[in-house]
């Protein structure tokens, strides 16, 4: 154990580690800006002493993951994600209901999303079954295979309903079957007959999915509903400048022009507030976890380590570009959290497992 | 000690091309950003400021009204007005269903106005205005279910009695178009409560006061964050009225279910202590804008109850008018007070029959007693001698034609017929026998009850008319003078105090012996003239004008019944009835 400590501590990814704390305080701080004035019961560090409790508890699961070769994972990787099916039908069954839609499971005090757990359980099962059958990926049923795994999971979360985690469970399962190296062909030809299904998807939106993205063709459409966040979201940014308007001086964010300002769109008070300089510093620290991930995956053991490291950079790479896309306006307002800045306890932790992941094997590509 | 990997290289491959998606995407973020934040940032920054500060206007409470002895007439009360903001609503359909359900309002009807909101969806959209009592509290009560709903406070107009003196009060109404345009920016926005009609409007500048305003930032929600700018509004003035209340209230009640005025007067100040116009309504109805049926039911009343009869409406002033005729005819020396003229009953003029209301005659009559039993043969004789030219001068010199001069708006003017009049608007010439019909009052001639009222003002005090108003004090709302109306002679009536004095002399022959017998009372000395004015609308129209006491004039009255009878009969006994309550009172 002490043996394996110290070589732990020796082959720990540090530089991936270094941009994950700094960027956990740089979360924190950005969040207590946006949330101290309007705290529930005026307590201006409600919600960064939460975000705090579940950051520690992050890093607690991080260290127990390190701890696991990941090659033992592959073992319950099936497990993980019956359990995961469970626990979302339960969601549908049980869930704690916020806005029309039941996202939350509640264990005592705590409520929990399982459909963020669900993006690590599919990263894991993927990664598993991928490494396992690369070979046979040539095979038009076994291509199909994976999407009828992700597939069951989409379902799921779509009847909550949720738009937005579908997706990232779809982009996550797309550049795993890409990395992994089946035929472009296939790939297109999925991508053909997504196209052509929109319009059967159509029908199963929801009236407010559907107005989500209208709006994003025309924000002006509808100042109120989520063309208005998008427009108030772009006027934070683009009133931060060069160096923003300083922490707390923010006039859209201090004012809460912006809604869900400490949760989805987290990354207009960074922009008003912090300008371009803070922007680009959080894009490099998100640059260098995607590098490094990236290496990681390169450099890893084994197609497994491989699989499981680019699917936790497929994770994190797409809640960025999607998140800070739409606070721009770029994409539509797909509602999905920012890594390590958005609020959120359940979303906290599954960043932190992914890291967990990436460090894990990274920390096992040679044999001890 | 390093192991070789395993790893395919395809798939390493595959690798690096999503490492060089990611570059590629995050590229496209950084040029983003810089375009937002570099670029466009100074004109976002702009519209980032513009969101936050708001200019709200405070309106000035109105300026109170009261009678002669301080009694409130009219003041404000506060309204709630139900409101939504657009930008808390979780569920419209839902907040509607709710809503409608405490307000009575339709669901659509709600959800329409929401939808209809323009600019800014902070901005509190207007759902129900003046909210019953028992409604706002349903809607406090159940606050946590209707979030968005919010109740304001504004003060709205009240007219605490309500029907009473309605017509010279006037009311108050939103400002519309026509009127925005004519009194213009920046003192008047759209929304702005200003006077429409009587006092209301004659007096709204006094009334009105000075809109405050104050900019103020704002949070998403519109709650006040900062004060950035604060200039207090100015509180309307207050008026203090002329009127008696009791008196005009008495009035009102005289005439209740007829048509007609009472004006009671002080011939010496021009002070008006009773202004009675009915039928009546009720002002408190367009306060917060009038509902159809309400307007419908008030615009297509055939009794016209939002005419002011006394300023506005014009009438022929039958007998009444042989006052004039008389002071003519005196100053014109075709006639003295010793001419007597004898009544057959009947009086020829070419191949025209004249008759005396009296069909029997009133047999041989001197000028006193011809104001008395207002014999219409004596007043065909001496008109005829006074011609067209005669009644013309004298009308001029009492004023009719032209506007008395009260503080209200929208004076009629009257008809007066001349020889060009009748030219002009008729294409024909100026008959012998109109001149006989003007010299009792009938024919072409129309006055408004306000100027047969000048006329026994100015017999009253022998020449002098003075200006008739409404308005005794304008004083501030903590009760300091600001303004004392002092009285102003309107109008100087050039004819001979002896003509005058004769004719006082037949306007008391009248009370005692004569036409207005059912005005004597004992301890009063009325003197007045009755008068029943044929009309085109049908029944006679009933008047009496007079003065009291005879010796030393302290009021002059003027009653007018429209289709009411005749005036002896009908108008006399109000005179009376009124004179009696005043004259009772003052002791
Ligand atoms: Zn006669």
């Amino acid at each position: 154990m002490k043996e394996k400590l110290s070589k732990l501590i020796e082959n720990l990814d540090y530089t991936l580690l270094f941009a994950v704390v700094i960027l956990c305080f740089y979360g924190i701080l950005v969040l207590y800006s946006s949330t101290r004035i309007e705290s529930m019961g005026g307590e201006p560090f409600f919600y960064v002493k939460r975000q705090f409790l579940w950051m520690i508890l992050g890093f607690l699961f991080l260290t127990v993951i390190l701890f696991i070769d990941y090659h033992q994972i592959e073992r319950y990787s099936t497990v993980i994600y019956f359990g995961v099916i469970v626990l979302l039908a339960m969601v549908i069954i049980f869930g704690r209901s916020t806005y029309g839609a039941r996202r939350w499971l509640s264990i005592g005090p705590f409520d929990f999303q399982p459909s963020e757990f669900a993006k690590i359980a599919l990263i894991i099962f993927l990664a598993d079954f991928l490494s396992k059958n690369k070979p046979k990926l040539d095979n038009f049923f076994y291509y199909l295979l994976p999407f009828a795994y992700t597939g069951l999971l989409i379902l799921l979360v779509f009847m909550q309903p949720d738009l937005g985690t579908s997706v990232v469970y779809l982009a996550i399962l797309i550049i795993m079957l890409f990395t992994v190296g089946v035929k472009i062909k296939y790939l297109v030809l999925t991508f053909i007959a997504a196209l052509s299904s929109i319009p059967v998807l159509w029908l199963i939106l929801k009236e407010y999915q559907k107005n989500r993205l209208l709006l994003f063709i025309n924000p002006n459409l509808d100042p109120l509903g989520g063309g208005y966040n998008v427009i108030q979201s772009k006027i934070a940014i683009g009133s931060g400048g060069f160096l923003g308007k300083g922490l707390f001086s923010g006039l859209q964010s201090q004012l809460k022009f912006l809604p869900a300002q400490h949760t989805d769109f987290i990354f207009s008070v960074v922009g008003e507030e912090l300008g371009f300089a803070g922007a680009i510093l959080l894009l490099g620290l998100y640059a260098i976890i995607l590098w490094r991930g990236t290496r990681i995956a390169l450099e890893a053991r084994d197609l497994l380590g491989t699989l499981l490291a680019t699917g936790a950079v497929a994770f994190l790479f797409f809640h960025i570009i999607v998140n800070i896309g739409m606070a721009m306006g770029m994409l539509p307002a797909t509602g999905l959290p920012l890594p390590f800045l958005s609020y959120g306890g359940s979303f906290m932790i599954s960043n932190l497992l992914a890291i967990g992941i990436l460090l894990n094997v990274e920390l096992h590509k040679i044999k001890w | 000690m390093k192991e070789s990997s395993t790893v395919p290289e395809d798939v390493k491959q595959r690798l690096n091309w999503v490492l060089i998606f990611i570059i590629i995407c995050f590229s496209v973020l950084v040029i983003s950003l810089w375009y937002l934040q570099m670029i466009k940032g100074e004109e976002l920054s702009k519209r980032a400021v513009e969101n936050c500060i708001r200019s709200l206007v405070e309106d000035a409470p109105r300026g109170n009204i009261y009678d002669r002895y301080g009694e409130m007439l009219v003041t404000n009360r506060p309204a709630v007005i139900v409101s939504i903001i657009p930008a808390e609503v979780d569920n419209l359909k839902e907040l509607s269903k709710r809503l409608s359900k405490i307000i009575g309002l339709s669901e659509e009807v709600i959800e329409q106005k929401v939808k209809k909101y323009t600019d800014n969806p902070f901005k509190p959209v207007k759902i129900l205005d003046d909210c019953r009592k028992d409604k706002i509290i349903e809607i406090e009560e159940r606050k946590s279910e209707l979030k968005g709903v919010v109740l304001e406070v504004q003060p709205r107009r009240n007219y605490l009695y309500h029907e009473l003196a309605a017509h010279s009060l006037g009311h108050v109404g939103e400002i519309d178009k026509e009127e925005l345009q004519r009194l213009g920016n920046p003192k008047f926005q759209g929304g702005d409560i200003i006077g429409k009609t009587g006092l209301e409007k004659y007096y709204d500048d006094i009334l009105r006061g000075e809109k405050g305003g104050k900019e103020v930032e704002v949070d998403a929600l519109g709650r006040e964050i900062a004060l950035l700018l604060h200039r207090k509004p100015v509180p309307g003035k207050d008026l203090v009225l002329t009127i008696d209340r009791d008196l005009q209230l008495y009035g009102e009640n005289l005439l209740y279910g007829k048509r007609g005025s009472i004006i009671v007067s002080n011939p010496y100040n021009g002070e008006i202590l009773a202004l009675v116009n009915r039928p009546s309504f009720n002002p408190n109805l367009f306060v917060s804008g009038i509902s159809y049926p309400d307007w419908e039911r008030l615009s297509s009343d055939p009794d016209y109850p939002l005419t002011n009869r006394s300023v506005q409406g014009v009438y022929a002033p039958g007998s009444i008018f042989k006052v004039v005729t008389a002071i003519a005819a005196l100053e014109e020396g075709v006639t003295n007070r010793k001419r007597k003229v004898y009544c057959s009953g009947t009086f020829e003029l070419a191949d025209q029959v004249f008759t005396c209301w009296k069909e029997l005659g009133h047999g041989s009559l001197s000028f006193v007693d011809g104001i008395a039993h207002s014999c219409n043969i004596y007043f065909y004789t001496i008109g005829k001698e006074l011609g067209i030219e005669g009644f013309s001068k004298y009308m001029h010199k009492f004023g009719l034609g032209e506007k008395v001069g009260i503080d209200l708006p929208a004076e009629a003017l009257g008809t007066i017929p001349s020889s060009e009049w009748k030219q002009r608007e008729h294409k024909q010439i100026w008959f012998p026998g109109d001149t006989i019909n003007l010299s009792i009052g009938q024919g072409y001639l129309l006055l408004t009850p306000l100027q047969i009222h000048s006329i026994i003002c100015a017999v009253t005090t022998e020449g002098e008319i003075y200006r008739l108003h409404l308005v005794k004090e304008i004083i501030s709302p903590d009760g300091e003078t600001i303004k004392e109306i002092t009285p102003e002679v309107y109008r100087k009536v050039d004819i001979s105090t002896s003509t005058f004095r004769t004719v006082k002399e037949g306007l008391r022959a009248t009370i005692l012996k004569g036409t207005g017998w059912r005005a004597n009372v004992k301890e009063l000395s009325i003197a007045g003239k009755t008068g029943t004015a044929q009309n085109p609308q049908g029944e006679t129209h009933a008047w009496f004008m007079g003065f009291a006491p005879y010796e030393n004039p302290e009021v002059c009255i003027t009653i007018f019944i429209e289709n009411g009878g005749e005036g002896g009969e009908i108008a006399a006994p109000i005179a009376r009835a009124m004179l009696e309550k005043y004259f009772n009172t003052q002791k």
